[in-house]
Parts: structure tokens; sequence; C-alpha cells
């Protein structure tokens, strides 16, 4: 069974990553992830970003995953708020 | 027709497009289900919707023509919009309203 730290690492060996956290329970995760990569991207390219990082596992091993996406500017403004 | 040229087709031909795991009234799965609950309090009365879970190809063609590896996905005058955390970012901020306006939808 997929672990949320192993989908963690998989995000992160290919999306360099400012902040990220990922929790779940084997089969609906849940992920927050903090990128400069994202900047100057509408959501739906950040989100393929992600997706791209995890490749073909999206497909086999993953079966649900939602997922919050954020600059490192809206990272830290959310933190204010 | 080939399955990307239907989707073309399918997406090009109505003016809002859900491909989800089952039916707006019987979804089968938590993230089509809350898609389409989020077009209609948007107030989308009708919306062309696509069960995927009845026809593999699409399942898999709509993957490829949006480089999108989930499902549900939206499309919006032929513009693919997203999945159900962009729905639900969308639906928050107000700017899902004014694109389903702007469509003539709701």
């Amino acid at each position: 069974m997929v672990t949320p730290q192993q989908i963690e690492d998989w995000i992160k060996a290919g999306l360099p990553c400012d902040h990220i956290r990922v929790e779940g329970d084997g089969h609906h995760f849940e992920a927050v992830i903090v990128s400069a990569e994202f900047r100057g991207r509408m959501r739906v390219a950040q989100h393929q970003l992600v997706y791209k990082a995890l490749g073909d596992r999206m497909q086999a091993e993953i079966h649900a995953l939602s997922m919050q996406t954020l600059t490192p500017e809206e990272w830290q403004a959310a933190a204010k708020a | 027709m080939d399955i990307q040229a239907q989707i073309r087709e399918q997406v090009g031909s109505h003016p809002v497009v859900l491909y989800m795991k089952g039916t707006p009234q019987f979804p089968q799965c938590g993230f089509s289900a809350s898609a389409a609950q989020i077009l209609k309090a948007c107030g989308v009365q009708e919306f062309f919707s696509v069960n995927v879970l009845e026809n593999p190809e699409i399942r898999e063609g709509v993957k490829q023509y949006s480089n999108w590896p989930t499902i549900p996905q939206l499309y919006i005058k032929g513009q693919f919009v997203g999945g159900s955390d962009i729905m639900r970012e969308l639906y928050q901020s107000g700017e899902l309203q004014k694109l389903l306006a702007e469509s003539k939808a709701a």
C-alpha cells in the first residue's frame, strides 16, 4: 500500500518543493505543495507539474489525490492570514 | 471517428461538458459527485456529462486529450478547466460562476 511519505518523496524527486505535506489512509490522499515552479502558471498547469512528477504512478498506484498548490508568496500570505 | 476526434467534437459542441464516473444523479466516485454538485450550485441546470465507466476508451482518451491523469474533468466552451480540486477553488473565488455565465450555461 502506498504511504503519504512515498507520495511526498515521489513529488519531491520530480519537482523542487519549498514545502510539502501529504496526508492519507493509503487510498485517499491530500497534499499541500509549495513550489517556486508554480509562479506564473495557472492552477491547471501547476497540478500538471505535480502529476508529471508522479508519472505513471498516478494511473496505477494512486487512487485518489486531492491537492492544493501554492507559490512561495501565496504560502506566506496564507500563513499570515 | 477516433477517440480524440470524438472528444474534441463533444467538448466543442456543448458549452459545459463533465467527464465523470457515474451520472450527475448517480455519481460513483466522491470527486465526481462533488464536481456535479458544484455545477448545480453555480446554477447550471443542464450540462453534457459523459460516464467514463461506460466507455473505457473515452476514459483513457480524455486523460490524453487534456494531459490530465484523473477523472472528473470539466470543459467550458471547449477549454479544459480542471478537476474537482480546481473546480472547488474556482467556485469559492467566484471565477467558475463567471466562466459559466460567459458560456451562457448558468
